[in-house]
């Protein structure tokens, strides 16, 4: 009785499995096939006709004639930076928040920053592109990364870690005559290690896989990111050049699920710290 | 106990790279925003005329052209929250559940392909369904062809579109909400089944009387986070229907953004967001009201 249930319920689940994995599967094959077979209707996984054209042309911007690399390296350039910002600043507030009390305004610093966690996003985004409008900041790299360094979830989680660190070996190192900047430099920060890399693959995946802003805030080809760019693609006259467009969410989505998967773990554990404890 | 003021102050420099961020990019913009719907704030001119509330007044205007904008928007948005959020929390749970009945060593497996999804960027995930639904030379209606099935036509028509949006939804994003439930249910004591199997309690006894009531806090956590997320759809109508057929998808957040690129009025699109903003933060607070109430009926 058992065994057999088990065994039902590993076919199910292999069967939804199949389905969550069958568009991408699918995204691939299209992905190595000419335009026309793409649009052919047929339900080959393995190409008739195998080309690498798509690629081929893609990385060295002949695809529709868009810089793909370019974008790719953008995202890739605001992604890493806007993560490493994030990573400082929100560890080092975080750090003055959970274990500095005589920082002045703790409480209504603290009480600020949650309550803008509830705050949905549509909110600031319009006066955002006109303040980015006006400091002349539109189409740079400015535009791409700073927005992201105002969220408070990474203050919050890096908060609740700190919190919960144990004061013996902070006041041990503060008798030994070491400072807030040596405390947070050399025994806080690797502490947090995990956490630091948990709320770094949440970060560079939110900034890289975000299109809406960075959709706005770019106007010339050579300052898209790949997201807003295929978006752009897709709406635009390649609507239908499946196999080209697929070539291009293939190249997209290769960065971001290589630290999706290698960062699993992780990534897991953030979900479920975000909010609920 | 007080400190001196050179340690108030070196306290305060940790504290200050991020608070200059926040304020700029957070707080600022909030207050920018509340001005700028004030004002008759065209993205083109540099002249702004302060004009009260009324861009507000206009929202709520019956027949008035931002009043079509927003509540015809806010419609076609409550429908979407009203068709996915169920579905994300059931299928979500139903995932979870699936899973934890895994054998041990093939969990991890299937969280990860479950889940997978999510890794990727909505315009990704808008293309790759975009192609999956073509009514022409699309996966699916390819499949249907097989099987001797007339073309369905996913985006364009109804209620076709609005099932192609719900799906593709629940492919991209369940997993998070089924990652969540996972950790909620294995924080289930696992001696409250042990004693409820000595009782002679079955499968459903034990989820109804343990299991949901265990993991009702996280439930909510779901419900809220879902429907927030569910409010500000906008990437799937974007590029998989573009609003239509006709604007019977087009939901709030298109008519914003078209308010303040194409319209170039955002004065009148930021009164939009705020009011939308407003919205969706009472649609949560009611949530979590009705659900605190529950749980008091329940315990009294």
């Amino acid at each position: 009785m058992r065994k057999s249930n088990t065994f039902i319920i590993a076919i199910l689940a292999v069967l939804i499995a199949v389905i969550f994995l069958l568009p991408l599967v699918w995204m691939v094959s299209t992905s190595l096939k000419n335009d026309f077979e793409a649009l052919s209707g047929q339900m080959h996984f393995i190409p008739k006709k195998l080309t690498w054209d798509n690629y081929k042309q893609g990385l060295n911007g002949e695809l529709m004639n868009v810089p793909i690399v370019r974008w790719i390296s953008n995202s890739l350039v605001s992604g890493i930076a806007g993560t490493a910002i994030v990573l400082l600043i929100d560890s080092m507030a975080a750090y003055a928040l959970a274990r500095l009390k005589d920082l002045p305004f703790r409480r209504t610093l603290f009480a600020m920053f949650i309550a803008s966690l509830m705050i949905p996003g549509i909110l600031t985004f319009l006066p955002m592109y006109m303040e980015f409008n006006k400091f002349g900041f539109i189409n740079t790299y400015y535009a791409l990364i700073l927005p992201y360094s105002g969220g408070a979830f990474g203050v919050f989680l890096l908060y609740q870690f700190y919190r919960s660190f144990p004061k013996e070996i902070e006041e041990a190192a503060r008798i030994d005559g070491a400072n807030k900047w040596r405390i947070y430099a050399s025994i806080l920060i690797p502490s947090s290690i995990p956490v630091l890399v948990t709320l770094g693959i949440f970060t560079f995946m939110g900034i890289y896989n975000d299109f809406v802003w960075p959709l706005y805030v770019t106007t010339s080809p050579e300052m898209r990111t790949i997201t807003a760019g295929i978006s752009l693609m897709a709406t635009g006259s390649y609507t239908q050049s499946y196999g080209k467009l697929m070539a291009m969410t293939v190249i997209a989505t290769l960065p971001v699920l290589l630290v999706f998967i290698v960062g699993q773990r992780s990534f897991v554990k953030a979900v479920t710290q975000s909010g609920i404890k | 106990m007080r400190t001196s003021w050179q340690s108030r102050l070196s306290s305060s420099l940790f504290a200050l790279p991020y608070t200059i961020c926040f304020a700029l990019f957070m707080l600022f913009p909030i207050g920018y925003g509340v001005y700028i719907s004030m004002h008759d704030f065209e993205l083109l001119s540099d002249e702004h005329k302060f004009v009260g509330l009324s861009n507000y007044i206009e929202i709520f205007k019956v027949g008035s052209y931002l009043n079509t904008e927003f509540f015809h928007g806010l419609w076609h948005t409550i429908q979407f929250v009203l068709y996915s959020v169920p579905l994300l929390l059931l299928v979500g749970l139903g995932l979870a559940l699936l899973v934890n009945r895994l054998p041990a060593r093939l969990r991890g497996l299937f969280r990860t392909v479950y889940f997978m999804p999510f890794a990727i960027s909505a315009s990704v995930m808008a293309v790759i369904w975009l192609m999956m639904f073509d009514t022409n030379a699309g996966f699916i209606n390819s499949l249907l062809q097989k099987i001797e099935i007339a073309p369905v036509p996913w985006l364009t028509d109804l209620p076709w579109a609005w099932l192609s949006l719900v799906s593709t939804t629940i492919w991209w994003t369940v997993g998070f909400n089924m990652v969540i439930f996972i950790n909620a249910l294995n924080e289930v004591p696992e001696d409250y089944y042990e004693a409820a199997s000595i009782d002679g309690a079955n499968a459903w006894q034990k989820f109804k009387g343990i299991t949901l009531p265990s993991i009702r806090p996280v439930m909510l956590f779901v419900l809220i986070t879902s429907t927030i997320a569910s409010f500000n759809i906008f990437a799937q109508p974007f590029l998989l229907t573009r609003g239509g057929p006709g604007d019977s998808t087009k939901v709030l957040l298109m008519n914003v953004l078209d308010e303040a690129f194409k319209g170039k009025a955002i004065g009148s699109a930021s009164a939009m967001a705020i009011t939308m903003a407003i919205f969706i933060m009472l649609i949560s607070l009611v949530q979590y009201r009705l659900a605190n109430a529950g749980k008091e009926q329940q315990d009294a």
